[in-house]
């Protein structure tokens, strides 16, 4: 059963994969400007070179030929190179994306520590004060406008009271060599003498942004956990283990929370593509230096080859994490399992 | 809960009634309502209430401070910008871009996503798996990000855009109707209408599309909410609306240059934003509220 379950999704991601890359090739063709400079990503082709490059990317031969040609040259790591730049796209991402995994991730972790309980709590106590307090508080957060949000907190924390910088990832003046891409790690890889300061600079940098972008996750999470929550203590077998003598803690624990949270894993790959969008937005403001600021500048720039790279990647993010959840979702919920 | 019902009993009334009743019972869906309308006035008629003209430069009142500071005056009540342009009617004539257009492509994505879900609930098989295959692909693609490829193509522009928010709307429409449709075919009145010799597009207009409408309206506020949000990320990025249009986000946009001189211009259009978009998640909790409860009943 768990293996037929499986075989589909491989077959469904593949299947995936294949509509974007065709979505991502066609772009070459509907982006403006010539099929061949947007191909190779060379803005200034010489006469005598065009025949070279238009036999080597395949665009003499027919629509199938040259998809697969550009799907060869996806797997080799050949990405074209950069307009604004003329470096290569793939080694630009590769520079970039770990800033934006790291924002996400932190934004995610802290909606978590914060969203899950304050949920249960607003779930549990949901006629006291607090479970208003936090059901209000939750709406209010769900519907302010991000980069309104961003700019109330700069203007509070950065501009009045001078407490924590505006932009970037860590001051300038630390140099930290780069191993993994991300920047806590890389701090403690390198072998620099002033690495406590340097730790505590890039946290004062991170706070901002991570509560910027935590904000909508939160709410999410707390919404869901709640509602889910509330659902669940409804079950007649919460009220069967209440009356078998079991302690609050214990229903709420044993039986509350597993099955609670069920539907909360699957949000969370649900959100998961707003999550990206929130994150290019906040990267943006606080000028950190991830991919969503890259693909910004590259549509302000008209860099079309990196708008197409950008493209797969996150994607390609969006729909492996939409896969864990759902593998998750399914390992803990046998009920999920029907072929 | 009253396991019997007698006819005439006070509660036995249509399903619009009965979903009222519930939902005036909400006073933050109330005021969540007056809001709303609020907001769908000046949309409709911005540039009937709006004291000036939204686009008029004045030369002699730039950067004119709010009416309620010493410097202000009472005929521009939320002062001027740097061209000395009427703050007030802009925000006004911005309902009319922010909230209309987003309601614009709400109801396009919720027509497409009718259209699509019908399809997808009402076939079986290896049809209706494929649909699945594709919608999950559109979800894949996080709005922001298909907004850029559409400006990409197309160039920027407030239509533009919203023909990017319309497609990061419709596939969680498709999604939700597709389900509510699956559901409402399992009920028995649907097997007892079938029996009747009822044709697959009977079942649709008299049994399904009469059940999942509450469905419908909820999930259409949600993406309502959504959609006021995109409408003004983007014109704030500058991929939407562009630079006269007094959109919500693009004045925000607009005004950054002036954060320490009029820090006002940035906050009045983000407490409209924030506003519409309460405003519509409260009608919105309030709908869904109102609707589990009529069901309970």
């Amino acid at each position: 059963m768990m293996l037929h379950y499986f075989l589909r999704r491989t077959f469904l991601i593949g299947f995936v994969f294949v509509a974007l890359t065709v979505l991502a090739f066609s772009l070459s063709y509907l982006f403006p400007g010539d099929v061949l400079n947007n191909v190779s990503g060379l803005t200034n082709i010489a006469p005598e070179q065009q025949q070279a490059l238009i036999q080597y990317y395949a665009l003499d031969q027919s629509l199938l030929m040259q998809y697969l040609a550009y799907v060869n040259r996806i797997l080799a790591g050949e990405w074209g190179l950069s307009f604004s730049s003329q470096q290569p796209v793939l080694a630009e991402i590769i520079a970039v994306f770990p800033a934006t995994l790291e924002l996400a991730s932190y934004a995610l972790i802290l909606s978590f520590v914060l969203g899950i309980p304050l949920g249960l709590f607003a779930a549990v106590k949901a006629d006291s004060f607090f479970g208003k307090l936090v059901s209000g508080i939750t709406l209010v957060a769900y519907s302010i406008p991000i980069f309104w949000w961003a700019l109330l907190l700069i203007m509070l924390f950065s501009l009045t009271l001078g407490l924590l910088p505006t932009a970037g990832r860590i001051n300038v003046l630390f140099d930290i060599p780069t191993t993994t891409g991300f920047m806590l790690p890389d701090i403690w890889l390198s072998d620099i003498r002033y690495k406590s300061e340097a730790t505590m600079d890039a946290l004062r940098h991170l706070l901002l942004p991570a509560i910027v972008l935590a904000t909508y996750p939160t709410t999410v999470m707390i919404r869901f956990t709640r509602d889910s929550m509330l659902a669940v203590l409804e079950q007649s077998y919460i009220k069967t283990a209440r009356a078998k003598g079991l302690s609050r803690a214990q229903v709420l624990y044993h039986h509350g929370l597993r099955n609670a949270l069920l539907p909360v894993i699957r949000q969370i790959g649900l959100q998961f593509s707003t999550l990206i969008t929130l994150a290019m937005i906040t990267e943006v403001i606080f000028s950190w230096p991830g991919i969503g600021q890259w693909l910004l500048d590259s549509i302000y720039q008209r860099n079309y080859p990196a708008i197409q790279g950008g493209l797969l990647v996150v994607s390609c993010l969006v729909i492996v994490v939409n896969m864990l959840t759902e593998i998750l979702h399914t390992l803990f919920n046998p009920l999920a399992r029907k072929a | 809960m009253k396991k019997f019902r007698l006819y005439f009993e006070e509660h036995n009334r249509g399903p619009l009634t009965q979903l009222w009743q519930q939902f005036q019972r909400q006073h933050a869906a109330v005021f969540g309502l007056v809001m709303f309308s609020f907001f769908l006035l000046l949309t409709l008629f911005a540039p009937l209430l709006s004291p000036h003209d939204p686009y008029l430069q004045n030369a002699d009142l730039l950067l004119l401070a709010p009416s309620w500071s010493e410097q202000g005056l009472v005929q521009y009540p939320f002062g001027t910008d740097d061209l000395g342009r009427d703050l007030m009617s802009r925000l006004m004539k911005g309902a009319t871009y922010t909230f209309g257009i987003a309601l614009i492509t709400v109801i396009g994505s919720l027509l497409m996503g009718l259209a699509l879900g019908a399809m997808a609930g009402m076939s079986k098989g290896v049809k209706s798996s494929i649909f699945n295959h594709v919608l999950d692909l559109a979800l894949t693609i996080p709005s922001l990000l298909l907004a850029i490829i559409i400006v990409a193509v197309l160039g920027p522009g407030l239509w533009n855009t919203t023909w990017a928010i319309m497609l990061a709307l419709l596939p969680q429409f498709v999604h939700g109707i597709r389900n509510a449709i699956q559901d409402t075919l399992k009920q028995d009145y649907v097997a007892a209408y079938r029996l009747d010799g009822a044709s697959n597009w009977q079942v649709l207009r008299y049994a399904v599309l009469p059940n999942i409408w509450e469905h419908l309206t909820v999930m259409a506020t949600m993406a309502l909410s959504t959609a006021i949000l995109d409408v003004a990320a983007l014109g704030f990025l500058g991929l939407g609306a562009q630079a006269p249009t007094s959109e919500w986000g693009v004045m925000i946009a607009d005004a950054l240059d002036l954060i320490y001189l009029a820090p006002w211009a940035i906050a009045l259009p983000g407490i409209l934003v924030f506003a519409s978009v309460l405003s519509v998640n409260l009608v919105g909790d309030g709908l869904r509220t109102a609707m589990t409860k009529r069901r309970e009943n």
